[in-house]
């Protein structure tokens, strides 16, 4: 029909000379990938700093202040370690509380004694912060580390079993790889949610849906070309992404493009027809900003954009797992990053279409002209 | 123009009711517009006339009674009722972001058979305007711009809601050029309006409308007649501050009283005599005033209008908040 494609053409129209809000829209998710992107970067690196302080100063304590400063370690971890000597104890406490350090080994005095007296032992006293866990377990892994294999040395001990560590990546996927797949599902779900619930909330109250209303236009036709209009938008804005990550950061397309393309679909029509049942409840359009942004913002934060929805508490995995975000977000980094098939993310297609179906029954029944 | 045609009303409606909670908007309304007629309904804010436009466009649902266009039922035959029906509501934001063409273009595509897109934006004096955005119109003609829109399908009956609200004489009278030229051809025009003066020089019949009830329905020329009397004489009482009620009651009989006077209206502060020989009463006025030491201000005459017809009838101004 005439005015399906008439009303297509004339929302792409609206969204071109909107400037700002094409813009802002697109400018936004890119922004945040890159931010994101260079500040965790390629690795996920930390860093440790920690500070020796030798009260022995003996040859004994030597082998262990360089054992430590060499960085002789069994640890396998991303992590640079950077040790420095010092004398003053009470400095490097205060340099531990402020957080400029994170761990302080103190050799004590009378170390090399006690060692080597007959069945004799000392301790080496370990400070660490105890707010930061994951560099105090790493910092205390390394200390212990290089504890024992001095004992070893010292006690003539051969071990009998031996660990060989080999890594085993077949993929090599950084943060930014599980970054760019979720940061397109959320554009998908805060364009076509806001963007739907401001604009049909807006049109309806200046009186734009009750002129259509008068004319023999129907209700169906006018959300038809909604849709379209809608889909070739966020079709285009997800590949500007895609080609804005690869291009930055090297990110790839593993998978299908088809199938990516088909859960741009699924995604656009599930959270346009959510945008509807939001844009009917609306009372002003006021409301449906903050309606939308009700919705959208656990969802980004549940939904495994950023995090991974493993690392939720595990009495909230249930909510999250039923959450059309997380399907969305899972199938694009799978078809991304593994370049899954459709014989694996049926169940994602299946969830996103019931949450689809379900929206869209709603969104026809509560749907008002004005 | 066939007489068998113009017998046939095109508009009847009957006992049209519609209620909003509590608040009564239209009160079982009934009235029959010919074809080729200029129908006015006027009547202050809030007494129902776009409710009552709206009902016959079936945009509401009555709670009762019924509307047929063209024969068509409103509320059975919707989509019949919409081919042959052409709208232009009161408040109106059309897509900003369009051009004049485009979004004409548009609204015709809504239609099986829709008129010439050119020749119909000469009409309304906005071809020069074709490819300028929506945004960049004026007032006036964004309202000529909602009368294209309303005519794209070629319609039989126009629905025009407070078409000339909120713009200048200038553009006002552009307007009205507009509609008298589509009386020419033949349209049939239901208009709401809040102005006396444009209801009395466009329709052929007025509607007067009032908190939700028809309070009379003729030509303008009938209805001023209806108030006995062709001229107003308007004052105020200068030293009004110091009457009591009583006092008022008193003057209004004595002013009814005078010569010649007919009926006796206050509105507000403002005194109205009505009269049909002017300048008797005038000279009465005048030497009672003195007599009786009134102090008359703003003193004025004029001939009797609309307002006044609508004024005696519901003790309101049209354009009361």
């Amino acid at each position: 029909m005439k005015g399906y494609g008439q009303l297509t053409i004339a929302q792409l129209r609206i969204f071109a000379r909107n400037r700002q809000v094409l813009f802002w829209t697109l400018f936004f998710p890119i922004f945040l990938m890159i931010m994101i992107g260079s500040f965790i970067g390629g690795g996920n690196d930390v860093s440790l700093q920690g500070v020796i302080i030798d009260m022995d100063d003996s040859s004994d304590s030597n082998i262990f202040v360089d054992g430590l400063i060499s960085n002789q370690t069994s640890i396998d971890a991303p992590v640079s370690i950077q040790f420095e000597l010092s004398k003053d104890e009470s400095i490097a406490k205060e340099q531990l509380k402020q957080g400029d350090i994170q761990l302080i080994a103190i050799v004590p005095e009378g170390y090399s004694n006690e060692v080597n007296a007959i069945g004799g032992s000392s301790n080496i006293i370990l400070y660490y912060d105890e707010t930061d866990q994951l560099r105090s377990t790493i910092g205390i892994g390394l200390v212990e580390g290089v504890v024992d294999q001095i004992s070893k040395q010292m006690a003539g001990y051969e071990p009998v079993i031996t660990v060989q560590q080999e890594g085993l990546q077949s993929l090599n996927l950084q943060y930014i790889d599980f970054l760019v797949p979720g940061i397109v599902a959320m554009m998908i779900m805060s364009n076509n949610l806001n963007g739907v619930a401001g604009q049909i909330a807006s049109w309806r109250e200046r009186g734009v849906l009750r002129r259509m209303q008068s004319t023999t236009l129907k209700a169906s036709t006018f959300i038809a070309a909604q849709i379209t209009a809608r889909l070739i938008l966020n079709g285009l804005q997800a590949l500007i992404v895609l080609l804005v990550g690869s291009f930055i950061f090297g990110t790839q397309v593993n998978g299908s493009w088809l199938l990516l393309i088909m859960f741009v679909v699924l995604g656009t029509l599930t959270f346009m027809s959510i945008g509807f049942i939001i844009a009917s409840v609306a009372k002003t359009p006021e409301s449906a900003g903050p309606i939308a942004g009700f919705i959208s913002f656990p969802l980004l934060f549940l939904g495994g954009v950023f995090f991974p929805i493993d690392d939720m508490p595990s009495y909230l995995q249930p909510i999250v797992n039923s959450l059309p975000i997380a399907h969305l977000s899972t199938a694009f980094r799978q078809i991304m990053n593994v370049g899954a098939d459709l014989t694996t993310l049926w169940s994602e297609a299946l969830l996103l279409s019931g949450w689809m179906i379900v929206s869209f029954i709603i969104a026809s029944f509560t749907f008002k002209w004005d | 123009m066939s007489e068998f045609i113009y017998d046939e009303p095109v508009i009847k409606i009957e006992k049209l009711f519609k209620k909003y909670g509590q608040f009564i908007a239209v009160n079982k309304i009934s009235f029959e517009v010919q074809q080729g007629e200029v129908f006015g309904l006027l009547g202050p804010n809030g007494a129902g006339k776009t409710t009552t436009m709206e009902m016959i466009e079936g945009l509401r649902k009555p709670d009762g009674g019924m509307a047929l266009v063209a024969g068509f039922d409103t509320q059975k035959q919707l989509n019949k009722v919409k081919e042959v029906i052409g709208v232009q509501l009161q408040s109106t934001s059309l897509f900003d972001l369009l051009k004049v063409i485009e979004i004409t273009q548009m609204y015709a595509s809504f239609y099986p058979n829709p008129v010439e897109i050119e020749p119909l934006l000469e009409s309304v004096n906005l071809h020069e305007k074709m490819n300028d955005r929506v945004k960049n119109l004026s007032g006036g003609q964004k309202q000529r711009l909602a009368i294209a829109l309303a005519l794209v399908n070629d319609p039989k009956v126009i629905f025009l809601d407070e078409p000339t609200t909120g713009l200048d004489p200038q553009a006002r009278r552009t307007l009205w050029d507009i509609i008298l030229k589509l009386k020419e051809r033949g349209k049939t025009i239901i208009l709401s309006t809040h102005y006396m003066d444009e209801a009395h020089i466009l329709c052929d019949r007025i509607c007067l409308v009032d908190q939700g009830n028809i309070i009379a329905l003729d030509t303008p020329q009938e209805l001023i007649k209806s108030l006995d009397s062709q001229s107003a004489v308007e004052f105020n009482l200068s030293n009004e501050d110091l009457l009591n009620d009583e006092d008022k009651k008193l003057l209004e009989h004595e002013f009814g009283n005078m010569t010649a006077v007919k009926q006796v209206d206050i509105h507000h502060d403002t005194y109205i005599l009505y009269t049909d020989q002017l300048q008797e009463t005038l000279t009465d006025l005048i030497q009672q005033a003195e007599e009786k030491k009134i102090n008359l201000a703003d003193l004025q005459t004029r001939t009797a209008t609309l307002e006044d017809v609508f004024i005696h009838m519901t003790g309101r101004s049209l354009r009361e908040e």
